[in-house]
């Protein structure tokens, strides 16, 4: 077995490459981000927006790598997918990265409020989920993993708990008197942040298994519609049913 | 002979006809996607392909449907124009050649003794690498097959003549020189040809082995635009090097490639995948095709 297309090939691994390292830049972030909301860190909040613009550029470098790749080399097969995987994982880490600064943002807007150790606990606990969720959805990325990847989505769930839980005790700490109305809005705010990269984390899963075999969760939605539109049995035989790996725990 | 070939081909029309019936008549909706599956116009089971005694290409068992391209893909050796040629016995004019196996053309053995394959291949056209207009002129290249087959009336190999040209998208850069010769046209013009002279016999299937290998962007673009034109009424087989030129004009790829012989010293064609293109370019399930396409293969 002889390697035809060297050049192309370490031009596929160095787009993976690279959004490893990005992936990598928005995994730490996450913590930072988090350790800037509790300790009130008007300086490092600073430091994680500029932070973002190389995120941001970087990004674009691989979406117009991909872009060149795709008018100069034609991939097909396995190639074709990663390629189209590296264009939509660009957008799902670049805007990670960008919840990452909101949440910073969102520190500097509750400046000088004191948050109770229960409040303190739960952001803790969102933060260190979310980046969980988001650096598991990128090792899968890193092994072409579908099992892996399928199971972030399930991840995700703790998450989305977690800021229910969140939201409770803002109300309760809001009728406590001990937080006032625009701190409660935006720590609301920021328990969206995290369940949204956790949401981004669970996107990367599904593209990676898309990378890895061409499944697409929408492929189920879209059975699901065509079935509504006209249930009849095609030719004597029976309606398709929603299939392909994992169509069981979506439908 | 010529009379067994009508009949099945006439029966298994018939039969894909009243299977659509019965389908509509199963409650199926038009338009709901309900195709009513022809019978295929090509079945190989168990093709094996001899050169004396080395098996060229093995095992091959295929269906292939009417009014679809079918592009051959594979790297050299592999024996996607030798199992081409069983399609039209172009390979009985090898001495040594050998075909074991079934190859049927609408349900009828195409090497029966009873087949004719003089017949098959007023059936069966071929267009060649190489365009290979016969010396003569643009209307007598065209009117060659007609003539053959008893047509002697001008009017009536003059309409042939512009029908086939037309059909081949030529007529508009020819039709002031139908009796200038065939050779003084551009190689992309002379494969045209080629086609259209394929086309005035009222054939059912074109082969093609490498049709634009010898020619430019320019001219494969038109041939390949032709292509589709021709499918609505002619299935096609296409032998291609150009991957992306079967991505783009086929329905179905089949994708053969060379493996040791079991007794392991000389390598022998298989055929290893054979899918929608569409799958076999996006989601192949064969690693061999996956390796090949992508060039990880050589």
């Amino acid at each position: 077995m002889t390697e035809l297309r060297k050049t192309f090939h370490s031009e596929l691994a160095e787009v993976h490459a690279e959004l490893m390292r990005i992936g990598a830049q928005v995994i730490e972030a996450i913590p930072r981000a988090t350790r800037v909301l509790l300790e009130m860190d008007l300086e490092g909040a600073d430091y994680m927006i500029q932070g973002d613009d190389e995120i941001d550029s970087r990004c674009i470098d691989v979406e117009e790598s991909c872009y060149r790749i795709l008018a100069l080399q034609s991939p097909v097969a396995s190639d074709l997918r990663a390629v189209i995987t590296a264009l939509k994982l660009t957008s799902e880490i670049e805007r990670s990265g960008d919840l990452a600064v909101n949440i910073c943002k969102a520190a500097r807007r509750i400046y000088g409020h004191d948050l109770n150790p229960k409040l303190r606990g739960l952001i803790t606990k969102m933060g260190e989920q979310a980046q969980h969720l988001f650096a598991s959805a990128m090792e899968a990325y890193d092994e072409s993993d579908a099992a892996k990847a399928a199971a972030v989505d399930d991840m995700d769930n703790f998450l989305d708990d977690l800021q229910r839980q969140f939201i409770q005790v803002i109300f309760e700490s809001h009728s406590s008197g001990t937080i006032d109305l625009p701190v409660a809005v935006q720590l609301a705010v920021v328990a969206r942040f995290y369940e949204r990269i956790g949401d981004h984390a669970v996107n990367i899963g599904e593209k990676v298994r898309y990378l890895v075999s061409g499944w697409m969760p929408e492929h189920v939605g879209a059975v699901r519609h065509r079935l509504r539109q006209d249930p009849t049995p095609v030719g004597g035989i029976p309606a398709p049913t929603p299939d392909g790996p994992g169509a069981a725990e979506q439908a | 002979m010529k009379t067994e070939l009508d009949k099945n081909h006439e029966a298994h029309r018939m039969q894909g006809a009243e299977g659509a019936a019965m389908a509509t008549a199963g409650g199926t909706a038009e338009g709901s996607g309900a195709v009513a599956t022809e019978p295929p116009v090509f079945r190989t089971e168990g093709l094996t392909v001899y050169y004396g005694d080395f098996a060229a290409v093995r095992d091959v068992n295929l269906t292939l449907s009417p009014r679809e391209i079918t592009a051959f893909i594979g790297p050299s050796g592999c024996g996607k124009s030798t199992v081409l040629r069983c399609f039209d016995r172009m390979n009985d004019l090898i001495p040594t050649a050998r075909v074991e196996g079934l190859v049927e053309y609408h349900g009828v053995n195409l090497y029966a003794r009873e087949v004719d394959a003089v017949e098959v291949r007023r059936r069966i056209g071929m267009v060649f690498q190489k365009p290979n207009p016969f010396p003569k002129s643009i209307y007598d290249n065209l009117a060659f097959g007609p003539r053959l087959n008893g047509i002697r009336k001008k009017s009536e190999l003059d309409a042939i003549v512009e029908s086939s040209l037309q059909r081949a998208a030529l007529w508009d850069e020819v039709k002031d020189r139908l009796k200038s010769s065939a050779m003084g046209l551009s190689g992309g013009q002379q494969q045209r040809l080629c086609i259209a002279r394929c086309v005035a016999v009222e054939p059912d299937v074109i082969l093609m082995d490498e049709p634009c290998s010898a020619l430019d962007p320019i001219a494969t673009a038109r041939i390949e635009d032709l292509m589709q034109e021709l499918k609505k009424q002619f299935t096609i087989i296409i032998v291609t090097h150009n991957m992306q030129q079967a991505a783009r004009v086929s329905d179905k790829t089949a994708f053969f490639t060379t493996e040791f012989s079991i007794a392991g010293d000389r390598r022998t064609g298989v055929l290893v995948e054979f899918d929608s293109t569409r799958t076999i370019f996006s989601t192949p399930s064969d690693e061999r095709t996956e390796a090949y396409i992508t060039g990880r293969f050589g």
